[in-house]
């Protein structure tokens, strides 16, 4: 009915002048969009930064947990499986071994879960500002980069220092590629995952599952050579692009060797490939993040 | 040039357009009755829990309105009538299901629950929120003391924000949103908690927004905030836009609808309503490009 109520005062015209007036809230093209989220840099990383220092604030010792948690997690290692157990699993140095896989898996499994959760998690935020969405998930990329830092160089001194100790070689480098294209592959799953998690809660648990299988089948604690009579495991392994990244920061670090072309070039299109198709996909979705 | 048609010249050029307007909240179904009747965890899914389980609210429905440079509009209503939501899809935080709303720039919302990052300093906080509205460093560090000024934070503005009070923390959104120097300013509900220093304040930075040819909304529950700031007032009701006009007449028409209501008399209530709804004129937009832009 009142609709037809409606009907009975004179309809009033408006001319709107698309010089002046611009819709609200239009998702932009997608290479403005790509503008900017460029033009959004300094929110991105201040919004890192805030939250990794007070991701420990509520702790008597504050930030020092940022290197603490990594090093009491290699000495927790180094006691049972270098002291207590003195096992090696046919691996050479083992402890080494051992805290290269879980260091670098943990950050992906850091960067992914949070990623896919930005949206969900930043319902206050978004509520509040007109932004580029897609800052969220880079800015929790960025967070967990910065505070991979402290555990990477843990991680170097366990390699250097723990028996059997490793010399530093010119390779040792190579581990910043290995890290950056590991980030951009993390920042792309994480931003093709939070749309997904926003409309169907429900993945965001199964997430800690799926990343669980995806542990087991990046060798973090076990040798590489165990699935070699299952050959089709070895070829999954072989396109895992975590399992990758692990290994060439092994290659690196502990077995002297350069890390082999196919594996960068697998590695690399793996990140681009999943940064591109989470841009586009988190863009598709960006006018509807504001509906939670 | 091309607007002709609202014609009094610069002062009365619309800075913001609703054009039929409808939002459209889906959610989950809870089951009716008894809420302490032990709950079949499978019977959940089964009975529809994926299928037919949500429900459609009409926040919104057909909302059309033109708003002026000057402005300054109180809106009214019953609770869940729809007014945050207007607010939200004034300010492009929500995509209206239909229709459209036209701007003149990005509007800027200031709301009760537009909390921060809690654990950091109100210091910090000025600076995300600023960055997050896309200001430079150099623009809020020029701004900076403005800002702290405005919030009536002292000391406690290199405090943790979670130590902060709810009017502490309010007055801090309200200067952070009104530093970008907003040309329309979405104010819901932020005056409530303020105290009476902070209330002449933001009254001062609403009227500055207005002088200079911007547009302010600001819901509340308040008639006298609203008649006292206000040169004009929507009422709206269950979504439907009842009224527009003086705060003074639809404060009146709007006290009357709910004496009526809670009188019992609700049919003549609600015959009010109809009345007053008719009389609103339907909006009949017409796209001019002032430069050439196509409109899908």
């Amino acid at each position: 009915m009142s609709i037809e109520d409606r009907t009975e005062a004179p309809p009033v015209d408006v001319a709107i002048d698309l010089g002046r007036l611009r819709r609200v809230g239009q998702r932009p093209g997608f290479v403005e969009y790509l503008g900017q989220l460029w033009n959004r840099r300094s929110f991105i990383f201040f919004d890192a930064k805030a939250r990794v220092q007070s991701g420990n604030d509520k702790n008597i010792l504050g930030s020092a947990w940022l290197i603490l948690t990594p090093m009491l997690t290699g000495l927790t290692f180094y006691l049972i499986f270098g002291l207590l157990l003195n096992t090696s699993r046919g691996i050479e140095n083992f402890i080494g071994y051992l805290i290269i896989g879980v260091f670098t898996f943990q950050m992906s499994t850091r960067s992914i879960t949070g990623g896919a959760k930005s949206l969900t998690g930043n319902t206050s935020m978004i509520r509040a500002f007109q932004f580029p969405r897609a800052s969220l998930p880079i800015a929790i990329n960025v967070r967990e980069l910065l505070s991979s830092i402290p555990v990477t160089i843990v991680m170097l001194l366990f390699v250097l220092l723990a028996p059997p100790d490793e010399a530093i070689t010119w390779r040792w480098f190579l581990i910043l590629p290995a890290i950056f294209l590991q980030f951009v592959f993390n920042l792309g799953v994480g931003m093709l995952l939070a749309p997904l998690v926003l409309k169907i809660p429900d993945v965001g648990m199964l997430l800690s599952f799926v990343m669980r299988i995806w542990m087991y089948a990046s060798a973090v604690f076990f040798s590489d050579q165990r699935f070699n009579q299952y050959p089709v495991v070895k070829t999954i392994m072989d396109f895992n692009p975590l399992y990758l990244v692990i290994k060439s920061m092994r290659d690196s670090l502990l077995y002297a060797t350069t890390p082999s072309l196919r594996d960068w070039t697998v590695l690399a299109l793996f990140a681009v490939g999943a940064l591109v198709a989470g841009l586009l996909v988190f863009w598709r979705g960006e006018e509807s993040y504001g509906r939670v | 040039m091309a607007a002709s048609s609202t014609g009094d010249g610069a002062a009365h050029e619309p800075t913001v357009v609703a054009d039929d307007v409808s939002v459209v909240y889906r959610t989950k179904k809870q089951p009716s009755g008894r809420t302490t009747t032990p709950r079949p965890l499978l019977g959940g899914l089964r009975k529809g829990g994926l299928i037919s389980g949500q429900v459609r609210t009409t926040a919104l429905r057909g909302v059309s309105f033109v708003a002026n440079q000057g402005d300054s509009i109180g809106v009214l209503g019953r609770n869940g009538s729809g007014k945050s939501t207007l607010m939200k899809v004034l300010a492009g935080l929500i995509i209206p299901d239909t229709g459209t709303v036209y701007a003149a720039s990005n509007p800027i919302l200031l709301g009760v629950n537009a909390a921060l990052i809690n654990s950091i300093s109100g210091a910090e906080n000025i600076r995300l929120g600023c960055l997050a509205m896309g200001m430079t460093h150099a623009q809020i560090d020029a701004k900076f003391n403005d800002i702290v000024e405005m919030s009536g934070l002292e000391d406690e503005i290199y405090h943790s924000m979670n130590s902060y009070s709810s009017g502490m923390g309010a007055r801090l959104r309200f200067a952070i949103a009104a530093a970008v120097d907003p040309e329309i300013l979405l104010v819901d509900e932020a005056l409530n908690t303020g105290d009476a220093q902070f209330k002449d304040r933001s009254k001062e930075r609403m009227n500055q927004v207005t002088n200079q040819a911007g547009t302010v909304f600001i819901v509340s529950h308040s008639l006298e905030t609203i008649k006292s700031t206000c040169n004009r007032a929507f009422w709206i009701d269950k979504g439907d836009f009842i009224m527009d006009g003086p705060p003074d007449e639809v404060a009146k028409e709007y006290k009357n609808f709910i004496w009526r209501i809670n009188e019992g008399n609700a049919d003549y209530g609600r015959q009010i309503r109809a009345e007053l709804m008719s009389t609103v004129p339907p909006l009949r937009t017409r796209l001019s490009s002032g430069r050439s832009k196509g409109l899908s």
